[in-house]
């Protein structure tokens, strides 16, 4: 990992595309901009990581649940009616 | 096209109605071709289905039949990196997981699939600083999905020109 000490409303370039800035800080918390090239996605690592992991349970859940969706569809349905 | 599937055997495909995903689905970021296939009777549930891995299919379902409030908000840079020009090309679609004990749909209402209907391409989009769940329930206490699938924004006729009907379960 590469560190580097920026005070308030210093930057850092990664690349020639990606430009992070200290637009503030309070407390504990920092506020970042960051400005990419179009088509680059910038998120919240621990939101990205919770995506990546439910796209994964996803695949397995319906590989274990058995692949007729008529069948879960309906169990469902046929299950949470009283 | 010809493609090797481990559920659907091999099947005949339009190359018009492959799915081209830019960044891939996040985990699974190499795969960027994909079909949706619709079952019939599955409710609303859909296959998307790898073109380059016959193993790997998502299910996935319309958010709107799913919430009919939903109302993502979907920034400028994601719709230009589809190239998406008009607000009619646009089809949403929400991963849903299988859970069991107790047995229930979820669906992936925080990090939809964006489609542009005119050429196909789409990304997962991330939809930051929202309420939206990961894990939405698909069917409420009532047995009822709560969207109504009526409504211009559930894009099903756009759905339709993007899919492949499966007349084999």
């Amino acid at each position: 990992m590469l560190i580097l000490t920026r005070k308030l409303g210093e930057s850092i370039l990664i690349g020639d595309d990606i430009k992070i800035t200290i637009l503030g800080i309070k407390g504990k918390q920092i506020r970042i901009g960051v400005e990419a090239a179009t088509g680059m996605t910038v998120h919240r690592e621990e939101i990205y990581r919770l995506i990546q992991e439910q796209n994964k349970q996803a695949v397995k859940s319906v590989e274990a649940a058995g692949e007729n969706l008529s069948t879960i569809w309906n169990k469902l349905r046929r299950q949470s009616l009283p | 096209m010809k493609i090797t599937t481990k559920r659907f055997a091999n099947l005949d495909v339009d190359e018009d109605r492959i799915i081209l995903m830019q960044r891939g689905i996040l985990g699974f970021e190499c795969y960027k071709r994909f079909v949706l296939l619709t079952p019939p009777d599955s409710g609303s549930l859909i296959w998307l289905q790898a073109v380059d891995d016959p193993a790997l299919a998502f299910v996935v379902a319309n958010p709107y039949v799913i919430n009919g409030d939903y109302k993502p908000f979907i920034m400028d840079h994601e719709l230009k990196s589809l190239e998406i020009e008009r607000g009619e090309d646009i089809v949403l679609l929400s991963i849903v997981t299988v859970h069991t004990r107790p047995f229930q749909l979820t669906a992936n209402l925080r990090a939809p699939l964006l489609l542009n209907a005119a050429n196909r391409k789409a990304n997962q989009i991330v939809l930051e600083e929202s309420a939206y769940p990961i894990q939405y329930k698909v069917f409420d206490d009532d047995a009822k999905t709560t969207g109504d699938v009526s409504l211009p924004e559930a894009g099903m006729e756009q759905l339709d020109k993007i899919s492949v009907a499966m007349m084999v379960v």
